[in-house]
């Protein structure tokens, strides 16, 4: 099912006879379920783009449609998206977190009663049940980050946008915060992520956009995009520089040797290579894979 | 709306509790600023002077100025300072509209606003040896300076939204209050008398200074007129932060950066 449509969407800023192309063609589609990595570098119209999908900055032109309405015109769109825009600065301070989450909930059109339903669950399932009392202003960054995620569930939207989910965050909160992506797009909700650290969005995306100067210059299924830009060549490590006698047998058959490094382009000569290198210690072998950063380089930086 | 009525409610008493000293200090200080302006006027006047009704219809201005200030910061400071903790957007994202969750928060904060003020009310009384009447009577004037006051917090509502740092501008403003509720506009003829009614808030804050110190009966004509004005300036306050809130969706900068 499509929950998330947006089709050429455009944005430009004039202030004191400049003109500013923030988004210049922008067209996305989501599904329940689907986890979209919107990558773009700083300035490319990430967030601009992800602001006109929640209502909050108007498009000159192009339209959204969430859940089948549009957020700009139908305030019942609302009710189906959630937001952490800029990092973790989406909650009150001065509250505890069980306050902020049960606040949020009426404020996002829940009644009383379900709102404190509701933040229960959140709280437990979140794991903050310890720090329900405690001040937003005295978490940890990871917590904060945790609440402010929980408090954009709080109505059950069924988009949720994520704005760098995962910035400032240490290695065991990235995690926790990671896991609780991919439980949330189980639950059948789609998400929309931008994030700079490319191995997380590698790790949780189905589909990767990448934006630059305000035109999505690719979009495509993660794993099929990794695949096209990984070639068949295998790579052998191995433990010490391979000897001269080796080397130019290995070289003949096709192979390509740096000191300890064997790069084997034709699969079929593989085993024949092997054969040669027995009994050697072998380090590591394997597909040389493209990684998400390789690929996000490489259309960034085309002119 | 009850709903979020309520949880605006709690939310405002929770932070107001929680944080009490920001809370005592603005209340110790807003009296300890007149009793300072009070002793040095009786220091120029000399000690056998006797101020009178005088007196307690400063005494009434200048609280109104302090609630005005109060419900000023709650929606205008409150703003700027949502816009710097990023809640501000998360409120835009809510399917009630800006305008209502901003006015039921104002709503809900008031009994507090009021509460408090009338703390101010009572120490200054208590300090200058000012005798004010309590009638019922105050209650219709008292709601037309609301309106006007929270039209005007509106205005710098949308203030806020469109520059982001009003704090000056918040600053020199406040010294213009001083002269809508200090200035006696009752007292005011002819063609002045027609200025004084178009002033925001004037016309309610004369009748509460006349019900208040000089134990007047309620003018029900100048009401309807004080009443309108506080309408009429409320509107105007929401139908304003409602533009600015639709420019800044188009300009792209409702959170502020």
């Amino acid at each position: 099912m499509l929950i998330l449509e947006a089709q050429n969407l455009q944005k430009t800023y004039r202030s004191r006879r400049q003109v500013f192309t923030a988004v210049a063609d922008v067209s996305l589609k989501l599904a329940a379920g689907e986890v979209l990595a919107f990558l773009g570098p700083n300035g490319a119209g990430k967030t601009t783009t992800i602001k006109m999908i929640a209502g909050l900055i108007l498009p000159d032109s192009g339209w959204v449609m969430v859940a089948g309405r549009n957020p700009h015109q139908d305030v019942r769109a609302l009710r189906a998206i959630g937001a952490v825009l800029e990092g973790n600065r989406n909650l009150y301070w001065r509250l505890t977190p069980i306050e902020n989450l049960e606040y949020f909930g009426v404020l996002r059109g829940l009644s009383r009663r379900v709102a404190q339903q509701h933040s229960r669950d959140l709280i437990e399932r979140f794991e903050l049940g310890d720090k329900r009392q405690t001040l937003v202003q005295n978490l940890s960054r990871g917590m904060q980050q945790k609440l402010a995620i929980a408090v954009a569930l709080m109505h059950d939207p069924q988009l949720l946008l994520l704005d760098e989910p995962t910035l400032g965050l240490d290695v065991e909160a990235t995690e926790s915060v990671k896991r609780l992506i991919r439980e949330i797009a189980a639950e059948g909700r789609a998400i929309l992520l931008t994030t700079h650290q490319l191995d997380i969005a590698e790790e949780l995306s189905n589909r990767v956009a990448v934006i630059n100067q305000g035109e999505i210059v690719v979009e495509e299924p993660t794993a099929e995009l990794i695949r096209q830009f990984s070639d068949s060549a295998y790579l052998i490590q191995l433990e010490q520089p391979l000897d001269t006698l080796r080397a130019s047998k290995i070289t003949a058959l096709g192979a390509t040797v740096e000191l300890q490094q064997i790069t084997i382009r034709d699969p079929e000569i593989l085993y024949s290579a092997l054969e040669i290198l027995r009994p050697l210690p072998i380090v590591t072998m394997g597909r040389q894979q493209a990684n998400l950063t390789d690929i996000f380089l490489s259309f960034v930086r085309k002119p | 709306m009850l709903s979020l009525f309520l949880a605006e409610f709690k939310r405002s008493f929770v932070q107001l509790r929680r944080y009490s000293s920001e809370l005592i200090g603005g209340v110790v200080g807003t009296t300890i600023i007149f009793y300072g302006l009070f002793l040095s006027t009786q220091y120029i006047a000399g000690p056998g002077f006797q101020f009178g009704t005088r007196l307690d219809s400063i005494i009434v201005g200048y609280v109104l100025w302090a609630l005005m200030l109060f419900i000023m910061g709650d929606i205008a400071g409150g703003l700027q300072q949502e816009s710097r903790t990023g809640t501000l957007e998360q409120l835009f994202l809510s399917p009630y509209s800006a305008s209502t969750v901003f006015l039921l928060r104002a709503i809900a904060s008031l009994i507090l606003n009021l509460t408090i003020n009338l703390g101010i009310l009572l120490l200054i009384m208590a300090l200058t040896g000012s005798r004010l009447a309590f009638p019922p009577t105050l209650l219709p004037p008292l709601l037309a300076v609301l309106l006007g006051a929270y039209g005007i917090a509106f205005a710098m509502g949308a203030l806020a939204l469109t520059l982001k740092q009003v704090q000056q501008v918040l600053s020199v403003f406040q010294f213009g209050l001083i002269f809508l509720f200090t200035v006696p506009v009752e007292s005011w003829t002819g063609s002045a008398r027609f200025l004084g009614w178009l002033l925001p808030m004037a016309p309610g804050a004369g009748l509460l200074r006349g019900v208040m110190a000089q134990g007047a009966a309620l003018d029900w004509g100048i009401l309807a007129v004080a009443l309108l004005n506080g309408a009429v300036y409320f509107l105007a306050g929401v139908a304003l932060f409602g533009w600015a809130e639709r420019r800044m969706k188009r300009l792209g900068k409702l959170g502020g950066y």
